[in-house]
């Protein structure tokens, strides 16, 4: 094979590249593709922006800015890794006085909850008038944790003015109704100097 | 209008020692840096290590096709590889023959115009996380936070190992698309 620059005509399927970037396919494919790579520019110009793609979500990750389930493991893990983590659990029906400092890394809520014959939970944050104000749909739980820890963005809780908010664990049956499993009041003090973000 | 030339021209000319030898070797530079780099960025996570990678090798490559060891010169991408491989394997009993290698062929290997990494809006990317369904962002937050396979941590949210793969890929292929990478 010469220089190759040219279109590929068999371009190795996006999912591979993945598989092959992420460590997660085995030794034959491996050589296969590697040979691939070592001859073909275009393949190898498609691997590229898989890394950077895969180099900006570790990124984004690791910021702590993204709304997101976690696994009850996280936040140790973290802490584990030397970040500096602030984890509130709320008592069902109960309610926690929380903040964030300048320095904080990661935000955690876990919500403690019978989850026990659930087949879909959905996270609805809300006013303490009940008004929602964002819901996370069929989030991911194991039903024998017993808990649904969620990732706030940190940046948005460092930008937050003092305020408080409900959150509600439901369970959505299979016709759609809705079954509330627990409610949670995260009662938050702003505490870093200067205005928030927003009023 | 220039013709690139092959890689067994390549090959031959750097073999021959002929009066192209010397952009010969250039060019085995430019085209093999790039490839050396990705193959020791995925094996080596590290960006120092891939390119202190992708010097050794051109330096045994370069070396070895001097000496005519390059028996067939349309196997040159192949040839390039398995000094990759073994470079990585013999990477730390050789260093004292590596850096005297180095040292007579210089710092000059990297091409001067090495592609530039793509780069990444991070304001979109943000954008786009945000869109993934629950399922999809709670896999590929979790795999990448530590950049792991990401399977343990989505055990413990109830999802298989077959499952967190198609939901990474499932969630991947959005991502590439809301970015405008296409599918």
């Amino acid at each position: 094979m010469g220089a190759s620059n040219a279109r590929c005509s068999h371009p190795i399927e996006p999912a591979v590249l993945l598989d092959y970037w992420m460590r997660t396919i085995d030794g034959v494919t491996i050589e296969s593709v590697e040979a691939h790579l070592f001859a073909c520019d275009d393949c190898g110009n498609r691997l590229r922006q898989i890394e950077a793609l895969v180099e900006a979500l570790r990124e984004l990750a690791q910021s702590g800015a993204v709304k997101v389930v976690v696994d009850s493991r996280y936040a140790q893990r973290a802490l584990d890794a030397g970040r500096k983590v602030r984890e509130y659990a709320p008592p069902p029906g109960g309610t926690v006085q929380c903040t964030v400092s300048a320095d904080d890394d990661l935000l955690i809520g876990r919500l403690a909850a019978d989850l026990s014959g659930a087949e879909r939970v959905d996270v609805a944050f809300c006013t303490m008038t009940g008004v929602e104000l964002q819901r996370l749909v069929d989030v991911p739980f194991d039903a024998r944790a017993g808990a649904i820890a969620y990732q706030e963005s940190i940046t948005f809780a460092k930008g937050a003015p003092s305020n408080t908010l409900l959150v509600r664990l439901l369970a959505i049956e299979p016709q759609g109704n809705e079954r509330l499993i627990g409610d949670f009041t995260f009662n938050h003090t702003r505490t870093i100097p200067g205005p928030p973000a927003w009023e | 209008m220039q013709v690139e030339l092959s890689d067994a021209d390549l090959a031959r000319n750097i073999a021959n020692g002929s009066p192209e030898a010397e952009a010969a070797e250039a060019e085995l530079c430019r085209r093999m840096w790039p490839r050396i780099r990705l193959y020791g960025m995925r094996h080596l996570r590290s960006e120092d290590a891939a390119e202190d990678l992708a010097q050794h090798v051109l330096v045994l490559a370069i070396e070895a096709l001097r000496a005519g060891r390059l028996l067939d010169p349309e196997k040159l991408a192949p040839f390039v590889l398995g000094i990759s491989k073994m470079t990585m394997v013999d990477q730390r009993r050789h260093s004292s023959r590596r850096e005297r290698l180095l040292e007579i062929f210089g710092p000059g290997l990297k091409p001067a115009a090495a592609e530039p990494s793509p780069r990444i809006d991070g304001d979109k990317l943000t954008r786009c996380v945000a869109a993934l369904k629950e399922r999809e962002r709670s896999v590929v937050m979790l795999t990448f936070y530590e950049e792991a396979s990401g399977t343990d941590a989505a055990a413990s949210l109830g999802l298989s190992e077959a499952n967190v793969r198609v939901i990474r890929h499932r969630a991947l292929h959005s991502l590439r698309t809301c970015m405008g990478a296409g599918a």
